[in-house]
């Protein structure tokens, strides 16, 4: 019942639409917007869920409570400082290259929304079930970077510039190791469809046969996502907050929401690669594989944050060489020893 | 086509999250290494010297409070130092291990700012939490000595304004104990950190020679293997009473400046322990005429503070004010290789070099 | 080597994590204050003997104080005190040789109005009172005085008397003699 309950919803959906015989393309439409409405649903709740639990474990952690005034245990906090954030004024650089500098908050939320889309949250419960999924992600997931350098170049600013010029460094030099980490597992799976992935872990998580490729994809992920310590590119402390310097009201709100969608995303992607997606570990089916998958997805975002308020901020040149110096070949040598074990005891 | 490359100046600060208050630096960047710096302090400028020259001799103590905020009792301590010399007054034992206990408190509450602050600058906000955790207790230290929580204008010519309080000798003894724990803490998760490490190890190297050229002082001139501390090299008050050791590093790099600071907390909490279990009954004053008004002349004396030597110079001119104050602050001098120091870094090390040189920008700009 | 210590720094946010809060939930709580904290002053109009110790000792001027001499005696008719500009270093407070001047435990001094900041300590009624006690007192001891002088001037009479009866009754003598 509770399994299938996101499922069977939608089914219904489809029944009642067959029911009053709308013509099947446009039932099909429907359908498919009203799946990515609920992901974009998701996707925003989980973001002010986010701020809200960001800000309780950097608390937690620095010895305080964190917000507890808005709402019970604060929980109303994230909620309020948007509409307070959406009801001030948008203030625009004079020297700024408007169109762009608008343009880039709006797009920022769109990779993560296109991606959301192939993730499945459940057992069957892909918005859209991409058999190039792996890929679709690879490919979206770099977009993010050319939004934010939009933002750090419009904004005519130098810590702007700085920070944009440092979002296309790190985000180049760290997809590859994300992707090489990546290809480890795809070696094992032989599919690049999420679900197959999924599958594939029936008997044994990733993380176990994948260790090496498990922490390079987690170390590429905080980089990614700009977070703690590869936060260069918002270094509060050196370029004050980087490309999003001048962005006032919404426009900050929407790349401080979106960096969180970021941070769900990578974990949802480290759920899927390496922690069996949606399937209960040692047979706990009692509870739905949606509770499970959103379970392990907090478990990952939670380190990450753990992680970011325990680490300082390493160097632009230091970030690189650790990149190009230890990661990739790393990386590269993991997919050769996958290969080679494939090759042994598979064939 | 034809790429044109050229250098940009980057306007750092005033108003900037990791100058420790309104400095400024006009930095000229090469992609992200800096070509040439060029600090302008100066916008927390008030004319401190110049107020004092309107103030009685005791007026004054409330405004060397805002020099180095972060350890008024050692600012204090420095300008008294210098009308009790001038009048040739005797303080009395109790009245000099309270100021040895107030001021070394002070020094670790100053250094804790810097440990802080270091680990914040380099983005890990966590360490600057627990330091201005423990600090919080030395300030409620402070504010059952004196009532006041930073700016404690405590020290008085003469002597102190007041006995230590009842309750303050085991509350500090609990204090030091549970302070021991926290540096381990400290070095855990700021000292101990690779990270921490990589980004502050061998950067913004400050060599012996050149550190003594520009007569920098403190613990900047320390961790550069320079073993000058003027409680042990021209002790004044009653410090050669106390066993402590002067810790020194060699390397002279920013991990070397923020260690040394850390060890520095552990020689003052030694110092403490020792002042507070031989703690002298007696007055806290000497006997100091009503109206002070030294006789004609000058002196200088100098004190080491949190962040070097803080040296005091008064001119007298037989009235009841003084003719002529001057502070030579501390980290206004350390920062004369500022821009030496920063060339050829990267914009992140500007600010890790910054943060260990320990700037309070009340004293560099007096 | 790499690794060893960032694992021991999250092992210790870890353990920070469970560990019990430092926060005091401000207004609803309230850390004790220590009894010589410096908070907003305080003025005993009673025990001030009009000095102007204070006002000599406060590096910053922040005090003013406006005198009447009512019948040789010097009477505070107002006391400012403009706090804006205090240093909070407690100098008034030590150099008042009555204790007129206390530092409250009172730190929250924030106003709504510019004009409340300067705190104006005394009060009309107050100085009339004083006034009226003066002078009272000053009438009384008049009048003591009066009645004193009368008496002594009664008495030297008297005695004056005596001495001129005395001295007639001398003169009478002599002339007798």
């Amino acid at each position: 019942m509770l399994e299938n309950i996101f499922v069977s919803s939608l089914n219904w959906l489809k029944n009642l639409m067959a029911a009053v015989e709308l013509p099947a393309p446009l039932a099909d439409m429907l359908i498919l917007v009203i799946k990515l409405a609920a992901i974009l649903g998701f996707i925003l709740i989980n973001a002010l869920w986010l701020v809200y639990m960001e800000r309780k474990v950097s608390a937690f952690i620095q010895g305080r409570i964190g917000p507890n005034r808005v709402g019970p245990f604060g929980l109303l906090q994230t909620t309020m400082d948007v509409l307070k954030l959406i009801s001030k004024e948008i203030i625009i650089p004079a020297a700024a290259d408007k169109k762009l500098f608008l343009l880039a908050p709006l797009m920022i939320f769109v990779p993560p929304l296109a991606i959301f889309a192939i993730v499945p949250f459940g057992k069957g419960m892909a918005a859209i079930d991409l058999n190039l999924g792996v890929y679709y992600f690879v490919a979206m997931a770099s977009l993010s970077t050319v939004i934010i350098w939009m933002a750090g170049w419009s904004s005519n600013n130098k810590y702007a510039l700085l920070g944009g010029m440092r979002v296309v460094a790190q985000m180049v030099s760290y997809e590859m190791p994300l992707i090489l980490s990546m290809i480890g597992v795809i070696i094992l799976t032989g599919t690049l469809n999420m679900n197959g992935i999924i599958q594939a872990q029936e008997k044994v998580w990733f993380i176990f046969l994948q260790p090496v490729a498990a922490t390079i994809y987690l170390i590429a992920a905080l980089a990614e996502t700009n977070r703690t310590p590869f936060d260069l590119v918002e270094g509060e402390s050196e370029i004050i907050s980087g490309p999003f310097t001048e962005y006032s009201g919404m426009g900050f709100a929407f790349f401080f929401l979106a960096e969180y969608a970021n941070v769900l995303l990578v974990s949802v992607m480290a759920t899927t690669l390496f922690f069996g997606g949606w399937l209960a570990p040692f047979g706990w089916t009692f509870l739905p594989s949606w509770f499970w998958f959103i379970f392990k997805v907090y478990i990952m975002v939670f380190i990450f944050m753990w992680v970011r308020w325990t680490f300082p901020r390493i160097r632009v040149d230091q970030l690189m060489g650790f990149a190009w110096k230890v990661l990739v070949p790393l990386a590269i040598a993991n997919i050769f020893l996958t290969g080679l074990g494939k090759y042994l005891f598979l064939s | 086509m034809a790429v044109r490359q050229e250098e940009f100046v980057l306007n750092m600060g005033p108003q900037h999250p990791s100058t420790h208050g309104v400095f400024r630096i006009v930095l000229t960047l090469d992609g992200e290494t800096v070509v040439k710096a060029d600090p302008v302090p100066g916008y927390l400028h008030r004319g401190i010297e110049k107020l004092a020259e309107a103030r009685t001799y005791t007026q004054v103590i409330p405004y060397t409070d805002r020099l180095d905020y972060l350890a008024s009792m050692l600012m204090n301590w420095g300008y008294v130092q210098a009308v009790e010399k001038l009048m040739g007054i005797e303080v009395p034992l109790r009245a000099e291990y309270i100021r040895v206990i107030v001021g070394e408190l002070a020094r670790i509450a100053s250094h804790l700012v810097a440990t802080g602050a270091m680990a914040s600058d380099l983005g890990g906000l966590t360490g600057f939490l627990y330091t201005f955790r423990d600090r919080e207790e030395i300030l409620d230290l402070f504010e059952m000595v004196c009532g006041s929580r930073l700016t404690a204008s405590y020290m008085r010519i003469g002597g102190v304004a007041k006995d230590l309080p009842e309750g303050f000798v085991p509350k500090a003894k609990e204090f030091l104990k549970k302070f021991t724990l926290s540096l381990a803490e400290y070095n855990g998760l700021i000292t101990g950190n690779e990270i921490f490490q990589r980004r502050t190890k061998n950067v913004g190297i400050l060599s012996a020679e050149k550190a003594v050229d520009m007569s920098l002082s403190g613990p900047v001139l320390r961790a550069s293997g320079v073993g000058h501390d003027l409680r042990k090299v021209r002790p004044y008050s009653i410090y050669p009473q106390f066993e402590f050791e002067v810790p020194l590093r060699t390397n002279g790099d920013c991990f070397d400046r923020y260690y040394l600071r850390v060890l520095e907390m552990a020689e003052s909490v030694k110092i403490i322990e020792q002042a507070l279990a031989s703690l002298p009954e007696g007055p806290v004053m000497a006997k100091i005429p009503r109206i002070i008004k030294p006789p004609a002349g000058e002196v200088y004396t100098e004190i080491e503070s949190s962040k070097g030597i803080m040296g005091v110079y008064i001119v007298s001119d037989g009235s009841p004010k003084p003719y002529r104050v001057h502070f030579r602050r501390p980290s206004f001098i350390n920062l004369g290789y500022l821009a030496e120091m920063v060339r050829g870094w990267k914009v992140a090390d500007v600010v890790a070099i910054l943060g260990s040189l320990d700037i309070v920008l009340g004293e560099v700009d007096c | 080597m790499f690794g060893k210590g960032l694992l021991k720094g999250m092992k210790i946010t870890m353990v920070r994590f469970f560990k019990p809060k430092e926060t005091v939930q401000y207004p609803e709580v309230r850390l004790p204050l220590p009894d010589r904290f410096l908070g907003k002053p305080e003025f005993y109009y009673d025990k001030c003997i009009a000095c102007n110790q204070c006002v000599a000792a406060c590096p910053n001027n922040v005090i003013t104080l406006k005198t009447e001499t009512v019948e040789k005696k010097k009477i505070v008719t107002q006391y400012y005190f403009d706090q804006q500009y205090c240093l909070f270093c407690g100098l008034c407070a030590e150099a008042c040789p009555k204790d007129a001047l206390k530092f409250t435990k009172d730190f929250e001094l924030t106003q709504y109005k510019r004009q409340d900041i300067k705190l104006k300590f005394v009060n009309p009624e107050q100085v009339a009172k004083k006034k009226a006690e003066v002078l009272q007192a000053a009438l009384e001891k008049q009048a003591a005085q009066e009645k004193q002088a009368a008496q002594e001037k009664q008495a030297s009479a008297d005695k004056q008397i005596a001495s001129e009866k005395q001295a007639a009754g001398n003169e009478a003598a002599a002339g007798v003699c």
